[in-house]
């Protein structure tokens, strides 16, 4: 399974957390993101395609750069139509999980990147997308 | 990747276990039972897990190796979690992260002095 820019990446087994991370890693490199901002992305980016496998079962991650003038920007979307999130806000709290985890995936990945965007329907499925600046 | 390729070395009586760099979750789970099975044949008094080469430290692998630590612990057994990388370290502590009271060295070297140390102290008491 190879991973294309703009193209969605299926998450449909759990095997394809550690794949879906490493072609992030890759493609941050690619592009000239330092080790710091590598290891932040490939965090950021684990944390919410475990959310899609633990909450929604399955759904795609997606891979896109924009050129804004001076700047690089890697962003990451990652779309699931599982149950939703019924309240964002408390979604976003430190230490707050309906599941099993430590609840940091949220609020961990916000602080992990530049941009942390939310958009969640109940019954309909949730989207959120990270976005990481890079100065050329 | 399975259990058979975690690296276990006994030395002078302290365990060192190689992290796997990009474990996917079963051997996230094989790992910590490997280590609860090879400290309940060894019975060390002490075990070491090494995470150099861990490149990607997410929430549910920390959970893991905090809990690979606290099992060790009502073991009897003292851990120290050692040599991890500088931009893991920035990582884990903006993801929000915890390790407690864990103890923590930057090389084996001294997580290897931690260890004596350690068990130097419970002698002493």
């Amino acid at each position: 399974m190879t991973l294309r820019l703009n193209e969605d990446f299926p998450i449909n087994e759990e095997g394809d957390i550690v794949l879906a991370r490493r072609l992030v890693r890759e493609f941050a490199l690619q592009r000239g993101f330092g080790t710091m901002d590598v290891t932040r992305i490939v965090t950021a980016a684990s944390e919410l395609i475990r959310n899609i496998y633990v909450y929604a079962g399955t759904g795609v991650m997606r891979v896109a750069f924009n050129e804004d003038g001076a700047r690089t920007g890697m962003e990451l979307t990652f779309s699931d139509q599982g149950p939703g999130i019924p309240d964002i806000a408390k979604a976003m709290e430190p230490g707050y999980s309906t599941g099993k985890s430590m609840g940091m995936g949220l609020s961990g990945s916000k602080r992990l990147m530049d941009d942390l965007t939310i958009r969640s329907v109940v019954g309909k499925g949730t989207t959120v997308i990270i976005i990481k600046w890079r100065s050329k | 990747m399975t259990r058979d390729n975690i690296s276990v070395i006994r030395l002078r009586g302290i365990l060192l276990v190689t992290v796997p760099p990009e474990p996917d979750d079963e051997t996230v789970s094989s790992f910590q039972e490997k280590v609860l099975d090879v400290m309940a044949s060894n019975e060390p008094r002490g075990l070491v897990l090494d995470i150099s080469t861990v490149q990607t430290l997410d929430s549910f692998f920390a959970r893991t190796l905090m809990e690979t630590v606290q099992m060790a612990a009502l073991m009897g057994t003292p851990t120290v979690i050692a040599g991890m990388r500088p931009d893991v370290a920035i990582t884990a502590t903006l993801l929000g992260l915890s390790f407690g009271k864990t103890l923590t060295a930057r090389d084996m070297d001294s997580a290897f002095d931690l260890i004596v140390e350690k068990t130097a102290e419970d002698l002493s008491r």
